[in-house]
């Protein structure tokens, strides 16, 4: 069974006057262990049917099913447990918040609904950085990082949860290329050996090797979706 | 974990903490002065009847307030010593009279005359000297704070008031009054100085036996004298009090100040708090794509509110303290009672919580699909 299937899905803008079509009716199913990048040019409607899959837009039209359940229509509190529980979000930017150590920004993944956080906490957050290339670095803060060390602390932000789903917008195009190239080989590592769904949303081209399944769309629709296996290149598998 | 994070963004974004604490502290300080000073003047309007010593009073009928009564008849004297719940009664004479100065000029003041040797109403703490001086029909007090006005006059110096010689027997300390310059002096010589027709006085001091029950024994003068007020002292104070604040401005003039400082504080607690959320909207939004839902950020941004406010009280009642402390002593009326202070403490944070509405409005705002490009 898919984890995340997208039944007919579609969504329209409107600015007041006219609505506007940015998603044609798609269907798409993802499975565990595999990493997606999803591309096409800018305004193609992939960080919208990014979105629709982190349940964070709710589609004009269609379903999303999560491990076999509807959750087009959940409410605003069911869709963040949700999003809480089974996704793990990496953005463009870090998105770090200021003030916060990195051990605290990973926690309010971890407890911004106000859980306690677990005892092993402390010492799961250590290992996730230093599996990630940041050890010492839990008490220091983001501004004290480079771009590619925020980048993967937002990776960890999102990991710490063992989410079944990660959905990643464009994660390297704010990074240099050895970063970026890091960041993806990371990504990687995390959709085979830890069997999760991995989504990754770019127009660099350079992101396309790490790929097992390559969505290209145009117009908000999706032109192609091909299976490649660029195992050789990432060395991963 | 919200509450770190509030303290956190509150201790990082120092700028706008520096903004809202400001607006907090001078809801504190700027209402708290004002209430300090118009408790400070309340004890001046009813300084008279709250130091008495007495359980009630008895004045003429239709009294408005204990400085405005007509002379009644010193027999009342002797018909509530007849009652059995009564253990003394007093009379008590008020008037005016121009107090001859060290210069020569004058200054107008209120004389009150006390009987000797019971001195019933007579000033209640010295600077210099003692109540007893007021044993000598030529004696009275001056309080220290109304020295200079009156010229700085030296204990045992002669001078006049209203044409009748004195001598500055002592020096009072904190009895001065609202309507004027309070001089303490015999019964026999504020006569002389007031020229009042003899055998009539402004009211009649009464004090209870103890374990009179004080409402019985009101009422039972009041059936036995219908033709006078009799009040508790309590009463007398509230009922002084309450013609003043209404009857002068002051009241009005005190609330106005108070909701002008109210509004300084709200609006600046506003503006910080609006700046900012504004600032960390993308914040917010980040805490919603993770899982965070509207109560989330509403815990965080209350946290936050809540800290400053904590910080705020603490700083703005530690300035008033010191005001207090400077002031106690000096002829700036400042007094403030214990039990205002968590009502102070309580209205601010409310305060706070109302300023913080629209940066709430802001940050509730904030769409997790924000976070998207």
């Amino acid at each position: 069974m898919a984890v995340l299937k997208l039944e007919n899905i579609a969504r329209d803008f409107s600015d007041g006057r006219q609505i506007r079509r940015v998603l044609f009716p798609t269907n798409l199913e993802f499975e565990r262990g595999e990493l997606t990048v999803l591309s096409g040019p800018s305004g193609s409607g992939k960080t919208t049917l990014l979105s629709i899959m982190g349940l964070v837009l709710r589609p004009s039209e269609g379903a999303v099913f999560l491990e076999g359940q509807d959750v087009t229509t959940l409410s605003d509190d069911d869709a963040a447990m949700l999003r809480l529980r089974k996704y793990g979000f990496v953005f463009q930017q870090p998105m770090l918040i200021e003030g916060l150590s990195v051990m605290e920004n990973i926690a309010l993944a971890f407890a911004v609904q106000g859980a306690r956080l677990p005892d092993n906490f402390r010492d799961k957050t250590e290992v996730l950085l230093k599996s990630l290339g940041l050890g010492e670095t839990s008490h220091m803060q983001p501004r004290l990082l480079s771009g590619g060390m925020k980048q993967r602390v937002s990776i960890a932000r999102a990991l710490i949860k063992d989410p079944a789903i990660l959905l990643c917008d464009e994660p390297t195009s704010s990074l240099d290329a050895e970063s970026g190239q890091a960041v993806m080989a990371i990504l990687k590592r995390i959709a085979i050996e830890e069997g999760r769904v991995v989504v990754v949303v770019s127009h660099d081209a350079r992101v396309f090797p790490y790929a097992d399944r390559l969505i290209k769309m145009e117009n908000g629709t999706i032109v192609s979706d091909t299976r490649e296996r660029y195992v050789e290149v990432s060395g991963l598998r | 974990m919200r509450s770190l994070t509030a303290l956190r963004m509150v201790v990082h974004d120092r700028s706008s903490t520096a903004g809202a604490l400001l607006g907090v502290v001078a809801i504190v300080f700027l209402v708290g002065q004002q209430l300090s000073i118009l408790f400070g003047l309340l004890n001046y309007m009813s300084v008279l009847v709250d130091h008495s010593g007495a359980d009630a009073w008895i004045m003429s009928t239709n009294v408005r307030n204990a400085d405005a009564g007509d002379l009644i008849s010193g027999r009342h004297v002797d018909r509530v010593m007849g009652l059995a719940e009564v253990e003394w009664a007093a009379p008590i004479l008020i008037g005016n009279g121009l107090f001859r100065t060290t210069d020569g000029s004058f200054e107008s003041v209120r004389v009150v005359g006390i009987r000797r040797p019971r001195l019933a109403g007579g000033p209640w703490d010295f600077e210099k000297a003692d109540e007893q001086q007021l044993l000598d029909l030529e004696s009275v007090t001056v309080d220290r704070l109304d020295q200079a006005k009156l010229g700085n006059p030296l204990l045992d110096q002669v001078t006049e008031i209203g044409g009748r010689r004195i001598r500055v027997g002592a020096i009072s300390e904190g009895a001065r009054g609202f309507q004027g310059t309070l001089v303490f002096a015999s019964l026999d010589k504020v006569k002389e100085i007031a020229r009042t027709p003899p055998g009539r006085y402004s009211g009649i001091l009464i004090r209870f036996k103890p374990d009179v029950d004080k409402k019985a024994a009101i009422t039972k003068i009041r059936a036995v004298m219908p033709e006078n007020s009799v009040y508790g002292t309590d009463e007398l104070s509230r009922l002084t009090r309450r013609y003043y604040l209404t009857n002068t401005g002051i009241g009005g003039s005190f609330g106005f100040s108070t909701i002008i400082a109210v509004l300084i504080g709200v609006v600046i607690i506003s503006l910080t708090m609006y700046t900012s959320i504004l600032s960390r909207a993308r914040d917010f939004a980040v805490m919603r794509a993770i899982g965070g839902r509207r109560r989330d950020i509403a815990v965080v941004v209350f946290s936050e509110v809540l800290i400053i406010s904590g910080i705020g009280l603490f700083i703005g009642f530690l300035m008033l303290a010191t005001f207090l402390n400077a002031t106690r002593g000096s002829s700036i009326p400042s007094f403030f009672p214990m039990p205002v202070v968590p009502i102070l403490a309580g209205g601010t944070l409310a305060v706070s919580f109302l300023g913080s509405l629209i940066a709430l409005r802001v940050a509730l705002k904030a769409e997790p699909a924000a976070v998207f490009h």
